[in-house]
């Protein structure tokens, strides 16, 4: 059933995938020294800290995830030879990084997200008290309609929520076709509508 | 008898005051979205990066191992 790429994977293979999966060549240039990644930390930071943290649901261990990606992405950026979007090869790093955490922390007990403080964490800034507790409410329902789906139409659903990519590069990120990424994006959607409401 | 005259800051306070009254009277309409993109969307741009991130991975950053020089850069420091 599932189309997604292998949960677990030797780092190199995964960084090497992510970048052979993405397609299109890219005009990205190779970044190598330190202020390129400053530049690309600025770029891409907060969407692979929101991806980390929806596929956690904790923003503490998305904070964790978030700075080991960008490590690695540090420790390899010398090999990234830009066959796909920086952007890409940073999500598929991410995917691949807290499938490994969910797959240890399953093994070891069953996590919950009910800890109201992870919420309180979560609440970005708001305008008002009572938007602020609309954005909190608002996170809470998010993660709990996406915690009850399938993880290959939670991931799916995070990677084309970002408008900076397209369906290709979604279905390479995934390890299917555009065909099928718009197929099960349907359904996602559905099965993500129905628990929506269910939170309400 | 005219009543006592306001000061310029007072005037200024509560036209700010009626401002903000009416602008949260506007954006306080209920979050409603078409589909699931949209309201990961709206989450994902409520939700702020921590700042602590980018302090915490310089510091990694530093005390990573600086890459060996190549073997023609070696030649050229004899």
């Amino acid at each position: 059933m599932t189309a997604l790429a292998p949960t677990v994977e030797p780092e190199q293979t995964a960084l090497d995938d992510a970048e052979a999966a993405s397609g299109a060549p890219s005009p990205v240039r190779v970044p190598l020294e330190p202020p390129e990644l400053a530049a690309i930390y600025e770029e891409h930071a907060r969407p692979i800290y929101y991806l980390a943290l929806r596929m956690l649901g904790d923003p503490t261990q998305a904070e964790d995830a978030t700075h080991d990606v960008f490590l690695k992405a540090y420790r390899k950026l010398g090999e990234f030879k830009g066959r796909s979007s920086i952007r890409t090869w940073l999500y598929r790093i991410t995917i691949n990084h807290c499938q490994n955490l969910l797959q240890t922390w399953h093994r070891r007990h069953i996590y919950s997200t009910d800890d109201e403080a992870v919420w309180e964490r979560a609440a970005g800034a708001a305008e008002s008290p009572l938007r602020l507790l609309e954005t909190k409410e608002l996170g809470q329902r998010i993660q709990k309609s996406l915690d009850a789906l399938p993880e290959e139409y939670r991931i799916l659903l995070l990677l084309v929520a970002d408008e900076k990519l397209s369906y290709d590069e979604v279905g390479a990120l995934t390890g299917q076709s555009s065909d099928a990424v718009r197929g099960k994006l349907h359904r996602a959607r559905k099965a993500f509508a129905a628990h929506f409401h269910e939170t309400a | 008898m005219n009543p006592p005259r306001k000061s310029k800051l007072q005037h200024e306070q509560e036209q700010e005051s009626e401002q903000t009254t009416q602008g949260q009277q506007t954006q306080q309409a209920p979050l409603e979205f078409a589909t699931a993109e949209e309201a990961i969307r709206h989450d994902a741009a409520q939700s702020d990066l921590p700042p602590a991130i980018a302090k915490r991975l310089r510091d990694s950053i530093a005390r990573e191992p600086k890459p060996a020089a190549s073997w023609w850069k070696r030649l050229l420091r004899r």
